[in-house]
């Protein structure tokens, strides 16, 4: 008896154990072969511009948690590692190498720097690895890698500069008052492009419009007053502004106490909508001492587009993470289900297959409708602009007058020339 | 010539930033001989424990300027007694390796503090607002950073020159061994200076508090400026600190104004001079 009860109490606890121990629904029939679809995701965690690598890992931890609870990927179960890449490309390279060779990941997600994504490029080829980029906006991603050299692993969810230049240009094009541009720029790539693209977009609709101050800001700038004070003495009538995330809050605190919006009649910010810069400047745009002249845009807004997806996003990435979430946030749990349908369409996690499996797919997420474009591997998508301005259904500022202009009418198209990226 | 004039203004306030950074960073070379490579991290923590006093706890601007300071001041003081103290007696390569370990323990630690997200505290009213100079609306802030960066000049001049404490420091700085022999407690000279050198550090933090995010690294961004101050200066030299300042803030700015397309490197084209004409620095002896 007393042997009976020690056998059933030990296949007890070992019953117990297989419970534990077995995957969960997902993980129990995984049609892929694998025990889990490991995913490497990348993103700036440290410094000025560390809220985007969080809300990078927020939005991927979001989707895995979502794709997971319903069943996984063809009932593989998702798992992932977030790393920090420091906004330097070094640290990215390591990363992805350490991510794809040493942890096993089959996909890798995110990457907020322009430079960090053009180094990862030709590394991705090596590691033959798809990297869904999901912030970083050099046009030479897609425009040079991916069109030009044909590296295949490239994949960007996000929209490229040419949201921050050439809407910039579409809207300001039908404002007569403003003839005298002046640029604060970010003293790389990204800020000569936006410039160069703005102006060249501009003088096609306006040949009446001069450009007649350039300041230029290197990167973790933390005292702007030289370069706000340098343009405004050539009396601008507006500024094109490209340091973004912290280097944008300070920037745009610096000017106000210059008086700058007492000055000017419009301020571009290019990304200005994004939540953290939305958060950094509330209480002056509470106090309205932007005047109602601070335009921005970002890759997305939590306030638009108006349909049930991005409302029920919101309110579960609310519910999850109590914040709203800024674009990179959204851009990343967007690709997560562009892999999700990309390889179940394949039923298969071989990169070439995945690849063939992404051609002519157009797919619904938060952000609107995204259409992926062979050519240069880019997920096209309209995107919004607007004034930053207080609305009472929201507790931090949002981009109102809203203005949305069809991809067709901003993306570049191939074949593609060069952009001046000097300045 | 207003702008000009106004521009020129602009870059004093940039100078006195930097001056508050590459005095600490002069005073403990010129007496310890250490090169702290941590200097901008102690630059950091000025700014996040202000940040905390001030954007957090709603304390009086001026008293979280001071709590910082004395927080910052008691960070070096633990630095240099525990950890710097062991090193002055072997190669100085191993002071960078020390002190470019602290840039990165101080990093993660704010990270695991306080997060890796920026804060953004408030402007205090007092600050908040621009009188009309040479035509323009000059920020009341700026002329606060300059009154400030002119009055630690002075008052750095009186210690040094003026008070025992500074006639001590000096003595230590010149002889070591000579001012151990007639009594001075070298130990704790070095301690004070340190902790001293650690206060200035966090004053230029706390000061650009209100109108700067607070974030991980950006200790990094003044210390690279701060190097080439004292390099222009002059290891070493309080006066060389000062004046390299304003070289670099002013025409740093005036580079901003006339040369845009060349401004990230004119700091470096000043400090090539200054090197090829007196490789010591401008007031190294």
């Amino acid at each position: 008896m007393k042997q009976g009860l020690g056998i059933a109490s030990v296949l007890f606890v070992l019953s117990l154990l297989l419970v534990v121990a077995a995957p969960g629904p997902a993980g129990a029939q995984c049609q892929l072969g694998v025990p889990a679809i490991k995913i490497g995701v990348q993103g700036a965690a440290s410094g000025p511009h560390a809220d985007y690598g969080r809300q990078i890992e927020m939005g991927a931890t979001m989707a895995i948690e979502e794709i997971n609870t319903a069943g996984g990927i063809l009932g593989c179960r998702l798992e992932m590692k977030f790393m920090d890449d420091e906004n330097k490309a070094a640290t990215g390279v390591k990363n992805a190498r350490y991510l794809v060779t040493e942890w096993g990941a089959h996909f890798m997600v995110g990457t907020d720097s322009s430079g960090v994504a053009m180094a990862l490029g030709p590394v991705l080829a090596e590691l033959k690895r798809i990297h869904f980029f999901t912030h970083a906006a050099t046009h030479r991603l897609t425009e040079e890698l991916v069109a030009g050299k044909g590296i295949q692993e490239i994949v960007r969810v996000s929209v490229p500069v040419y949201q921050d230049a050439i809407v910039a240009a579409l809207i300001f094009k039908d404002r007569p008052e403003i003839k005298r541009w002046a640029t604060i720029g970010a003293d790389y790539e990204y800020g000569y492009a936006s410039w160069s693209l703005f102006k060249d977009t501009l003088k096609k609709y306006r040949p009446d419009v001069e450009f007649v101050a350039a300041a230029w800001a290197p990167f973790l700038t933390l005292d702007f007053s030289p370069h706000v004070s340098a343009v405004m003495a050539q009396k601008p009538d507006a500024i094109f502004s490209t340091p973004w995330a912290g280097e944008a809050v300070m920037l745009l605190r610096q000017a106000l106490i210059q008086g700058v919006f007492d000055q000017i009649h419009a301020w571009w910010q290019a990304m200005g909508g994004s939540v953290d810069v939305l958060e950094g400047i509330a209480s002056e745009v509470q106090r309205d001492r932007f005047k109602g002249k601070l335009w921005a845009t970002a890759r997305y807004i939590h306030n638009w587009p108006d349909t049930p997806e991005n409302k029920a996003f919101i309110e579960r990435f609310r519910k999850r993470w109590a914040r709203f979430p800024n674009y990179s946030a959204e851009t990343t749990y967007s690709a997560f289900f562009i892999m999700k349908a990309a390889v179940e369409k394949a039923r298969s996690l071989e990169t070439p297959k995945v690849i063939e499996a992404l051609r002519g797919m157009q797919i619904r997420n938060p952000g609107g409708l995204r259409v992926f474009r062979a050519e240069d591997h880019q997920f096209v998508y309209n995107v919004p602009a607007g004034r930053v301005m207080m609305d009472p259904n929201f507790p931090i500022p949002v981009l109102g007058d809203l203005k949305i202009f069809p991809a067709k009418d901003y993306y570049r198209h191939p074949p593609f020339t060069p952009v001046a990226v000097t300045k | 010539m207003d702008t000009i004039a106004f521009q020129g203004l602009i870059g004093l306030s940039l100078a006195m930033y930097l001056w508050l950074i590459s005095a600490g960073l002069t005073i403990i070379f010129g007496v310890l001989r250490i090169v702290n490579f941590a200097h901008g991290s102690l630059f950091m923590m000025g700014a996040y424990l202000a940040f905390t006093f001030y954007g957090q706890l709603g304390l009086p601007f001026g008293l979280a300027i001071l709590l910082s300071l004395l927080g910052v001041g008691l960070l070096g003081l633990v630095m240099e007694r525990f950890f710097l103290r062991r090193i002055y007696s072997i190669d100085e390569a191993y002071q960078l390796l020390l002190t470019f370990g602290f840039i990165l323990i101080l990093d993660d630690a704010v990270k695991i503090i306080w997060g890796g997200v920026f804060k953004i505290p408030p402007i205090p009213a007092f600050l908040d607002g621009a009188w009309r100079v040479f035509g323009r609306p000059f920020p009341v802030y700026n002329a606060f950073v300059i009154a400030v960066g002119l009055l630690v000049a002075i008052l750095l001049w009186a210690l040094f020159e003026k008070s025992w404490w500074g006639r001590t420091v000096r003595a230590t700085a010149s002889d070591r061994e000579m001012a151990n022999a007639i009594g001075v407690n070298v130990p704790r000279v070095f301690s004070g200076v340190f902790m001293f050198g650690s206060m200035l550090a966090a004053l230029g933090g706390a000061i650009g508090t209100p109108v700067r995010v607070v974030a991980p690294g950006i200790g990094a961004a003044m210390i690279i400026q701060a190097f080439i101050i004292t390099v222009i200066g002059g290891l070493g030299n309080l006066k060389g600190a000062f004046v390299g300042s304003l070289i670099v803030g002013i025409l740093s700015a005036y580079g901003t104004l006339f040369f845009p397309v060349f401004e990230l490197f004119f700091i470096f084209v000043i400090m090539a001079v200054v090197l090829l004409v007196r490789p010591q620095g401008l007031f190294a002896r």
